[in-house]
């Protein structure tokens, strides 16, 4: 998969290119408007993570001449601006998502392959890991063939977790997707470490092997253990 | 922009009123001027009239068939009549008679016989040598003869006195108009001087110096009305500009306090080495710094866009109950951590009207302010319910409380009581009240 991204800021790019590529994707980055634009009519990518904020051709603008030229790759938009009429500029110039900076990258990556999912099928994900295993319709979960009583809340966070599982997902993340707080200004950190930490009592502590991570300053994942 | 729109204010109305005073003026005039040429035409007519009726009676017809005037026959006073203009042509239309004031002139081409209409009456002419007449026509008869008679007057004094009004109107109007304009342009300009000394005072007004207004002479007038409103805006721009100085202030020193974090724990674990574990510690403790700081430049920037009355409130309508049970069940699991028990009840029919977002997010600050101040196994009653028309949630935890002196400073932003304060018992108590655009008000026990 090609992702090129168009970011002024040399350490954010450097960083996005190096985080993007840890995950198998072949990545170029344009420092300027021009270049990214020249890139992108070139050179065929499956997906644009596109500045919006770029010295001489902003990224509304490269966008829409994309669009006009009938490119239909994805776009993801980065704002620096956290005002509606931004988003509002970006989605009608044709982004196919916009991400507010400063981000977490897990949340970039979650929407880059969600970008370059749309329209195919998702492909089954077993909810299984070691010997951890969940059953959507019973909504039950069962640990080395032992049962484990969940509170609705917590089997929720624990099958986000395992659809990600081997990445990490950040507080943020959790609060949209399993807590559905569209606000960031809510303050449920804290209320989110609470249920990981019981989750993390009930599936992992009579067991040997661990799941659930803590990833100090990003936030959690399941994985197993190396 | 015109040449008179350059002007300042008062010059171009002292302009105005001149312009429509001269017209005014000009119009009169003009009328007065008319009206006399009238009136001293009718007089002239009157008399043309009276004279062509004693001037018959001397008329006579010698055996050539000339005509003569018997002047002889009038007395002392009439014999000014010579000036007169006199014609009297016959019915075939030869020159009977001729007054020899006309000399080789004539009083206008021969009547035509019977019925010609420009030969009766009067009506104004002019003679070769520029006189202006004025004429009469009549027939007339001797001794059986038909005979037309033309009766002239000069028309000169009459328009001598015409002229000589106009000619004073002339010179006096200027007059007028110049002694009026200065004068209006006096008034205007003293009028008008209170504006000079608030453009004045209006220009030593910068951001810095905000605390000045303008000087309000009569505060009933129009100027005075001006000022004042003006004065008031000044105050309110006083007011954003403090709020806005108190902003940048509280902002900058919340966020040093993490950058400081960042900096320190970054600088101390460069002077020392260690092992893979140890940095990936000191980089997640920067990252949570980080996200400190991500969440207070949002909130930073939510206050900010609420100040400029840029956040759009989504209304909706919905119980109370509802939203408290809903916040109660996001921290419940924060109170059961430290054994506190958290209670909702009240009554499930109050229902308001506001933006249930931010009231929500609202109400769980509150709730995770409540579990974090209220001790080990304390107690959160939440009770929902209306008084007089008012929806309240009132909160009350087993905190410390707000010592009083702190109240009212309760509802500034980033206030926080020193957290020394260490108290114990039925602390705070905290009413949420949801009118329309939501006022926010508080009680304490």
């Amino acid at each position: 998969m090609r992702i090129l991204v168009v970011e002024d800021e040399p350490k954010v790019g450097r960083a996005l290119r190096e985080g993007l590529q840890a995950e198998d994707y072949d990545v170029t980055l344009a420092p300027t408007g021009e270049e990214g634009f020249f890139l992108a009519s070139s050179q065929p990518f499956d997906l644009i993570v596109l500045d919006i904020l770029l010295p001489g051709r902003d990224g509304v603008e490269i966008l829409s001449t994309l669009r006009k030229r009938g490119m239909r790759i994805p776009v993801l938009m980065l704002t620096a601006k956290d005002a509606i009429e931004d988003r509002v500029a970006g989605l009608d110039a044709g982004a196919d998502d916009y991400l507010v900076k400063p981000f977490a990258f897990a949340e970039l990556s979650a929407r880059i392959r969600a970008l370059l999912r749309r329209g195919k099928p998702e492909s089954p994900v077993p909810l299984r890991i070691d010997t951890l295993e969940m059953d959507l319709v019973t909504r039950t979960v069962s640990r080395d063939g032992q049962r484990i009583d969940l509170t609705a809340r917590e089997f929720d966070l624990l099958e986000f977790l395992v659809r990600n599982k081997g990445r990490v997902v950040s507080r943020e993340m959790l609060a949209r997707e399993v807590w559905k707080e569209t606000s960031r200004a809510t303050p449920i950190d804290n209320v989110i470490d609470v249920h990981v930490a019981r989750l993390r009592r009930k599936v992992d502590d009579q067991s040997r092997r661990k799941l659930v991570h803590t990833v100090r300053g990003v936030g959690f994942t399941v994985r197993e253990e190396e | 922009m015109s040449a008179f729109g350059r002007l300042s204010i008062r010059g171009r109305l002292t302009l105005l009123y001149v312009a429509l005073l001269s017209l005014v003026l000009v119009l009169y005039a003009g009328g007065a001027a008319a009206f006399l040429l009238r009136n001293l035409r009718e007089q002239l007519d009157h008399r043309l009239n009276e004279d062509v009726e004693t001037i018959e009676g001397l008329l006579a017809l010698d055996n050539n068939g000339h005509i003569h005037l018997m002047t002889e026959n009038l007395d002392e006073d009439a014999r000014d009549f010579q000036p007169h203009f006199l014609e009297a042509w016959s019915g075939t239309g030869s020159v009977l008679y001729r007054s020899p004031q006309l000399g080789e002139g004539d009083l206008g081409a021969p009547p035509t016989p019977a019925g010609n209409p420009g030969s009766i009456g009067q009506r104004s002419i002019r003679l070769a040598d520029g006189t202006r007449v004025r004429i009469v026509g009549r027939r007339h008869s001797i001794n059986g003869t038909p005979v037309r008679l033309r009766l002239g007057l000069s028309e000169e004094p009459l328009w001598r006195e015409f002229w000589e009004l106009v000619s004073a109107l002339a010179i006096g109007l200027p007059i007028a108009l110049l002694l009026i304009g200065s004068t209006g342009y006096v008034v205007a300009r003293r009028a008008l001087r209170p504006l000079d000394s608030m453009a004045k005072r209006a220009e030593k007004i910068t951001a810095e110096r905000l605390g000045e207004r303008l000087p309000i002479g009569n505060p009933n007038d129009e100027l005075g009305h001006l000022g004042r409103v003006f004065n008031e805006t000044l105050g309110r721009l006083e007011r954003s500009f403090d709020q806005l100085r108190r902003f940048t202030a509280d902002a900058s020193h919340e966020l040093r306090t993490p950058l400081t974090a960042i900096r320190s724990v970054g600088e101390v674990s460069l002077q020392r080495t260690g092992d893979a574990e140890y940095y990936r510690d000191i980089v997640g403790s920067m990252l949570e710094e980080a996200n400190r700081l991500t969440r207070l430049v949002d909130s930073l920037l939510t206050m900010s866009r609420a100040d400029a009355g840029r956040i759009q409130l989504q209304y909706s309508e919905f119980p109370l109950l509802d939203l408290a049970k809903e916040a109660a069940s996001v921290i419940e699991v924060l109170a059961e951590e430290k054994n506190q028990n958290m209670s909702v009840e009240g009554d499930h029919g109050v229902v308001v009207r506001g933006d249930r977002l931010i009231l929500r997010q609202a109400l769980i600050n509150l709730l995770d302010n409540a579990v974090k101040y209220s001790p080990e196994s304390g107690r959160i009653e939440i009770r929902v319910g209306s008084d007089v028309g008012e929806a309240f949630v009132d909160v009350r935890d087993s905190g410390p409380g707000i010592p009083a002196e702190h109240r009212s400073k309760v509802f500034e932003r980033f206030y926080r009581v020193d957290e020394s304060i260490q108290g114990g018992g039925w602390g705070r108590s905290w009413a949420v009240n949801f009118g329309v655009g939501g006022p926010c008000s508080w009680g304490a026990s």
